[in-house]
C-alpha cells in the first residue's frame, strides 16, 4: 500500500482534520486555562502581600520595631506553610527583623513588585524558591518587604498542565497514526473492489461482485454495482434476444418462399427460368446470413467450448485450403500450405472448420490474380496465450485491413466501405469468425502482410 | 416411397406430406410420439422422418424405442436444434441423418430417397460402380470412360465416387461437404461448384452424353439426362 496514496485519501485527510483540529482546540484551552490560573493566582498572591503590607505599615504605627518584631515571630510560630516572608531593614540596609537574608539578588518587576529566589529549608531539603515581594517604607527611614512564595503552587500546577499538554500531544500522534491504519483499510477494501469490479467487467455479462464479505459503505456501493450489471446483461440480451426473433422469424417464411420458387421454377419457359433462378439465389444468400446470424448470437450468448474433441490442426488445414484450391486456381492466385507436422487441440472440428473457412474465402476473395494466399501452421511453442497457444497464419497479398478498420470488422453486417459495392457479402464472415476463436477460448488478430492483410489466430493446446 | 412422417406441427406436417405427395411419393402423419411408434411398428415404410419437439413421447426417444425394438429402416430427424451438439445426440439416438429447420424442400428430398434407396441396396461390398459407360473401380482406384482412362486428383475421385454411389439421385451442397469433405459448415461462395465444374471437365469433355448435370436450385446429378 503506497504510504502517499494513504496519505492522500479522503479517510486519512477527515481524520487528520479531525484530530489536529481537536488537539489543536485542547491545547488552546488548556493555554488559557493555564494562564487564567496563573493571573488569579498572581493577583490573590499581590493583593494579600498588599494588606500584609498594610498590616506591618498599622503594627509599627502602633507597636514601633518591637511590634513588628513580635508580629513577624507570631507569623513564623504558627504558620508554618502559606506564610509570608518578612524584612525589616533600616535606611543603612542592614537586617533589624525578619526571616529573609538581606539583599537578595532581587529582579524588579513593574509596579514596585520585586521578585527572587532564595534556597529554602524545605521538609526533604533545600528548594530554590521564588518569591514575589513588596517593599514599603515605614516611618523612620525604615524599609520592610514582605514577600510571598509562589513556587509551591505554581510549580505543582505547572506539572499538571504540562503533563496534560505531554498527553494532548501524544493523542495527536496516536490520532494521526490510527487515521493512517484506518485509511489504509479503507483504501485497501475500494482497491480489492475496484480489481474485481475490472475482473467482472473483462470476464463478461455473468460475473458479479461478491458483496457478502463487504461492509458499510463499500458493500451499498457493490450492490449497486451488482444492480448496474445485472442491468447491462439484460440489455444486451433483450438487444441479443430481439436480433434473433427477427433472424428467426423471417427465416421460416423465407425458406418457404424459396421453396415455392424451387417447385415454380420446373414449369417455366427459359427466360422467367432464370429470372426465378436469380430470385432462388437471393433467397439463398438471405438465408445463409440468417443462419449465420443465428449462429453467432448461438455462440456468443452461450458458455464456452467445454470439452469438444481433439482436432488435428494441420490435416484440417490441409483440407481448408484443398477446397479453396480451385476457386484461387481459377483468379491465378497461389496457395500456399504449411506447418510443422501434428498439432492438437481441443474443438468441434466443424465449427473450426467453418472459421478457416471463412478466413481462407476472404483471402481468395479480395486478392488480386497473380496473389498468394498463405497458410501456416506456426511451430510450437509460440507466445501469445499463458503456457504457449497454437498459432494459425492466413496471410494474403491483397488490399489488407486499414488500422481504422481493424476493430471494426468483426463487427456484424460491417463491410469496409471500398468492398461494399465490389465484392459480394453479407458481412457477417469475421464476425463468426471472432465467434468461434472465442468459443474455443481463443483469440483473432488483423496486421498487415506488407502488403495485405495478415490473420493471426490462437488457439489453446489440447 | 412410402413415408412415415411424425411432427406436431400441422402447418408444417402438412406442408411436407403436401410436397412429398407432388414429388409422387405417399406420405402418412402422426402428430405425437405415441402414435408415430405405433404407426411405425406397423411397417411398410421406406423411410421415417420425425421431428424431435414431439407430445406424449419426444422424438429421439420414440427412435430410440424403435431401435431397440429391432427397427432397421431409415430414420431421419427434423428439428429446430441445430448444434453440433443436438446433431450429435440425434444421430446417436439411432437416427441416420439430420435436417435442421428450416430446411429446403429440396434437401429433404434428396435426403430421403438416398436413405430409402440405401435400405434397399445389397449389403455385399461393391467393388465398382457404372454409371453408362463411365466405369470406377473402387480395389484399383482407377476411373475410365469408355475404355479411355482417368486421371482425377484424390478428392475429385471420392466427389465422383459418391454421386456415382447415389447415380440417378440428386446429391445437394450439403450433402456433398458432409460426406465428401467430411464438415458440416456453410460456406460463404459456392466453392462446391468449382470442384464440380472441374470434375465434369474431367468425365464429361469430349465424351457424350454429358453425365453430371446441375440440378437448378437443388444441386448435382449423376446421370444419364432425363
Amino acid at each position: 500500500m503506497k504510504v502517499r496514496k494513504v496519505l492522500r485519501s479522503i479517510t486519512f485527510r477527515t481524520i487528520a482534520r479531525y484530530v489536529v483540529i481537536l488537539s489543536a482546540t485542547v491545547f488552546f484551552l488548556l493555554g488559557a486555562l493555564y494562564g487564567y490560573f496563573s493571573y488569579t493566582y498572581f493577583s490573590d498572591l499581590s493583593d494579600s502581600i498588599v494588606d500584609e503590607i498594610d498590616t506591618i505599615k498599622l503594627i509599627y504605627r502602633g507597636q514601633s520595631l518591637a511590634g513588628v518584631e513580635q508580629y513577624i515571630e507570631d507569623q513564623r510560630a504558627h504558620h508554618r506553610i502559606n506564610r509570608f516572608y518578612y524584612l525589616v531593614m533600616d535606611a543603612q540596609g542592614n537586617k533589624v527583623a525578619g526571616d529573609l537574608p538581606a539583599a537578595p539578588s532581587y529582579r524588579e518587576f513593574s509596579g514596585g513588585w520585586l521578585g527572587f529566589q532564595i534556597d529554602l529549608l524545605e521538609w526533604d531539603g533545600q528548594v530554590e524558591a521564588d518569591f514575589l515581594a513588596r517593599p514599603t517604607a515605614l516611618d523612620d527611614g525604615f524599609e520592610a518587604i514582605v514577600a510571598g512564595n509562589y513556587a509551591d503552587a505554581v510549580e505543582k500546577t505547572g506539572l499538571v498542565f504540562s503533563t496534560l499538554f505531554r498527553a494532548m500531544f501524544a493523542t495527536l500522534i496516536l490520532g494521526l497514526t490510527g487515521g493512517f491504519f484506518s485509511a489504509a483499510t479503507t483504501l485497501s477494501r475500494f482497491e480489492r473492489l475496484k480489481s474485481e469490479l475490472s475482473t467482472v467487467i473483462r470476464a463478461g455479462p455473468g460475473q458479479r461482485l461478491h458483496v457478502a464479505q463487504e461492509m458499510g459503505g463499500v458493500r451499498e456501493l457493490a450492490v449497486v454495482m451488482n444492480d448496474v450489471l445485472d442491468q447491462m446483461e439484460s440489455l444486451m440480451q433483450g438487444v441479443r434476444r430481439v436480433s434473433d426473433n427477427i433472424a428467426h422469424d423471417l427465416r421460416t417464411p423465407l425458406t418457404r418462399i424459396r421453396n415455392h420458387l424451387s417447385q415454380l421454377h420446373s414449369g417455366l419457359d427459359r427466360a422467367t427460368e432464370e429470372d426465378v433462378e436469380g430470385i432462388i439465389a437471393e433467397c439463398d444468400e438471405l438465408l445463409t446470413s440468417f443462419n449465420a446470424l443465428l449462429r453467432i448470437s448461438a455462440l456468443e450468448a452461450g458458455s464456452a467450448l467445454a470439452g469438444g474433441t481433439r482436432v488435428e490442426l494441420a490435416s484440417l488445414l490441409r483440407d481448408v485450403v484443398e477446397l479453396y484450391e480451385p476457386v484461387a486456381e481459377e483468379k491465378g492466385i497461389t496457395m500456399v500450405v504449411s506447418d510443422a507436422g501434428p498439432q492438437y487441440c481441443l474443438a468441434e472440428a466443424d465449427l473450426l472448420f467453418q472459421l478457416f473457412a471463412n478466413l481462407v474465402d476472404n483471402a481468395v476473395k479480395y486478392t488480386p490474380a497473380q496473389g498468394t494466399v498463405a497458410v501456416r501452421l506456426q511451430a510450437r511453442p509460440a507466445q501469445g496465450l499463458s503456457e504457449g497457444a497454437h498459432s494459425i497464419i492466413i496471410a494474403d497479398s491483397g488490399p489488407g485491413i486499414a488500422p481504422a478498420d481493424r476493430k471494426n470488422v468483426f463487427r456484424r453486417f460491417f463491410r469496409v466501405e471500398a468492398s461494399r459495392g465490389e465484392q459480394p457479402g453479407h458481412g457477417l464472415g469475421l464476425s463468426l469468425v471472432q465467434a468461434i476463436v472465442q468459443y474455443h477460448h481463443g483469440s483473432v488478430e488483423l496486421g498487415s502482410n506488407n502488403p495485405g492483410l495478415l490473420v493471426r489466430v490462437k488457439l489453446p493446446l489440447a | 416411397m412410402n413415408v412415415l412422417l411424425v411432427e406436431d406441427d400441422r402447418d408444417v406436417g402438412d406442408y411436407i406430406s403436401s410436397e412429398l405427395v407432388a414429388a409422387g411419393h405417399a406420405c402418412v402423419t402422426k402428430y405425437n410420439g405415441e402414435d408415430g411408434l405405433r404407426e411405425a411398428r406397423c411397417g411398410g415404410y421406406d423411410v421415417l422422418v420425425v421431428d424431435r419437439m414431439l407430445p406424449v413421447m419426444d422424438g429421439l426417444t420414440l427412435i430410440k424405442t424403435l431401435r431397440n425394438g429391432g427397427f432397421n429402416g431409415p430414420i431421419l430427424v427434423l428439428s429446430a436444434l441445430g448444434e453440433v451438439d443436438d446433431r450429435v445426440q440425434g444421430l446417436h439416438s439411432g437416427a441416420d441423418d439430420y435436417l435442421v429447420k428450416p430446411f429446403s424442400m429440396v434437401e429433404l428430398l434428396a435426403r430421403l430417397e438416398i436413405l430409402s434407396r440405401r435400405a434397399s441396396a445389397p449389403t455385399t461390398a461393391t467393388t465398382s460402380y457404372t454409371v453408362e459407360d463411365l466405369h470406377m473401380d473402387l480395389l484399383n482406384q482407377q476411373v475410365s470412360r469408355q475404355g479411355v482412362a482417368l486421371n482425377l486428383q484424390p478428392r475429385e475421385y471420392k466427389l465422383l465416387e459418391y454421386l456415382m454411389r447415389h447415380a440417378g439421385q440428386v446429391v445437394t451442397r450439403a450433402m456433398l461437404l458432409e460426406h465428401v469433405w467430411g464438415y458440416h459448415f456453410d460456406p460463404q461462395t459456392n466453392v462446391i461448384d468449382v470442384h464440380v465444374s472441374r470434375l465434369r471437365q474431367k468425365i464429361d469433355k469430349g465424351f457424350t452424353p454429358a453425365l453430371l448435370a446441375t440440378v437448378r436450385g437443388a444441386g448435382y446429378r449423376l446421370g444419364p439426362e432425363r
